[in-house]
């Protein structure tokens, strides 16, 4: 775990993959996945995805959760170069009350700090849609500049759109105390939402 | 096989894969790779040409379109290709090594750059082509720049080469906004180019 100021970040545990089951299905997900085909993703699609992040030398899944426990959402760093010491930074609130909320540009902020203050990386690179106003937001604030955009890349919705590409630089980036100073951020107060039920093995139609 | 002025893009055969080695392990490598320098062995080139082949068998075709590019007289110089297909976005990222370096520089690149453009548009119905480079890699830019595309991203300090840090570049070309082979052709005097090439001491 790593303690930061509105939430922490802890390692993927079993209730965070509950969660994920309903999450990977949402909004949120797609658009921090966007070059996804919008597939459905079944209990097993999320297991396979949990295992490939597990193994993956190149990147991490790491759940974000508030003060009072309650998990939020995942942040994911992914495609580390380690010749270039880069990697692309990916976050998104599970929990859609917490969607825009200061736990989440949190999570970014210690996201940050994690590649850089221990992985020891030298740049980050993260993608918005051009509609999706939380998390351009959450960028800029965390530092990360505004690099260009690919103009209608994707498919999305009917249509095509663009994709709003930023980084952030080390030497940008004044230390996760210095920026948490600078942003004075205020927790949401939501309540915890009840715990999941642990699920009956017996009870998934496989026995 | 995809005929053109100065090159024809063909399928990347045996004669090509026999020279992978010596193009993975060149200056070529350096410049397509954006600062890599690969030190790899003949055993490694083979596993890798494997590694390709198992998996277009596995997924009907793989996730690109590779080509060869050669000479008008059969030379084989280097890869052109789609890298990546994305079906569902209609999107395909280009790449692209003329193994050779005595051959940079000599509009080579450019006419086979229209044909692969002539083949995604108009074949695979693609609506957007793009790539990837770095800010050292003047030819390519200046390639863009003839073709039409647009610099779209400056990715800063992404890219290492030698000890020295460079911008990785995205670079667009939207369906709507290619001219089209023939316009560039005659646009870019290629035929002349052509022309000059057959009357050298080739
Ligand atoms: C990139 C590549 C495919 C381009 O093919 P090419 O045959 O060299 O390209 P062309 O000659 O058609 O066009 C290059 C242009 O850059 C110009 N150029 C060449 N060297 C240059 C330099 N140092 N600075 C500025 N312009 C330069 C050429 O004069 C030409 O422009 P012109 O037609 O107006 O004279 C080829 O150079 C190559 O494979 N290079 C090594 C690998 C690589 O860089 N791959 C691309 C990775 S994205």
């Amino acid at each position: 775990m790593i303690e930061g100021t509105l939430v922490d970040l802890v390692p993927f545990e079993d209730d965070f993959a509950t969660y994920l089951e309903t999450w990977m299905n949402e909004e949120a997900w797609f658009r921090a996945h966007l070059w996804e085909r919008r597939e459905p993703h079944t209990e097993h699609d999320v297991k396979k995805f949990i295992e490939r992040m597990e193994k993956d030398e190149r990147g991490a899944l790491i759940g974000f959760q508030a003060k009072s426990g309650d998990p939020i959402g995942a942040l994911i760093f992914d495609h580390e170069w380690p010749r270039v010491r880069k990697a692309e930074a990916r976050f998104f609130a599970g929990d859609s009350r917490y969607e825009g909320c200061d736990e989440v540009l949190d999570a970014l902020l210690m996201l940050v700090r994690y590649c850089f203050e221990t992985r020891n990386l030298h740049r980050l690179d993260a993608v918005a849609l051009p509609f999706d106003e939380a998390k351009l937001d959450h960028l800029r604030r965390a530092g990360f500049v505004h690099e260009g955009t690919l103009r209608r890349h994707i498919r999305w919705d009917g249509d095509y759109v663009d994709m709003e590409m930023f980084g952030l630089l080390e030497s940008e980036w004044p230390g996760y105390a210095a920026k948490v100073a600078e942003l004075g951020l205020q927790p949401s107060g939501l309540e915890p939402k009840p715990k999941p039920e642990k699920k009956d093995e017996k009870k998934d139609g496989t026995g | 096989m995809l005929e053109g002025l100065l090159v024809d893009l063909v399928p990347y055969g045996k004669a090509f894969q026999d020279l992978d080695h010596r193009w993975m392990n060149s200056e070529a490598s350096f410049w397509s790779s954006g600062g890599e320098r690969h030190f790899m062995s003949e055993a490694m080139v083979a596993a890798r040409h494997a590694q390709w082949a198992e998996e277009r068998e596995r997924t009907g075709g793989g996730s690109g379109v590779g080509f060869g590019v050669q000479t008008k007289d059969g030379k084989p110089l280097g890869y052109f290709g789609i890298n990546w297909l994305a079906p569902a976005h209609r999107l395909a990222m280009l790449g692209a090594k003329i193994g050779e370096p005595e051959y940079w520089g000599g509009g080579y690149g450019t006419d086979a750059l229209l044909l692969l453009l002539d083949y995604t548009f108009d074949w695979l119905d693609v609506r957007k082509a793009w790539l990837m480079t770095t800010s050292m890699n003047a030819r390519v830019m200046r390639q863009m720049e003839k073709v039409g595309f647009r610099l779209e991203v400056r990715q800063r300090q992404s890219a290492l080469a030698d000890g020295v840090w460079y911008d990785w570049l995205a670079y667009g070309l939207l369906r709507d906004e290619w001219a089209g082979r023939a316009t560039l052709v005659e646009q870019l005097g290629l035929r002349e180019r052509a022309a000059a090439l057959g009357s050298g001491a080739k």
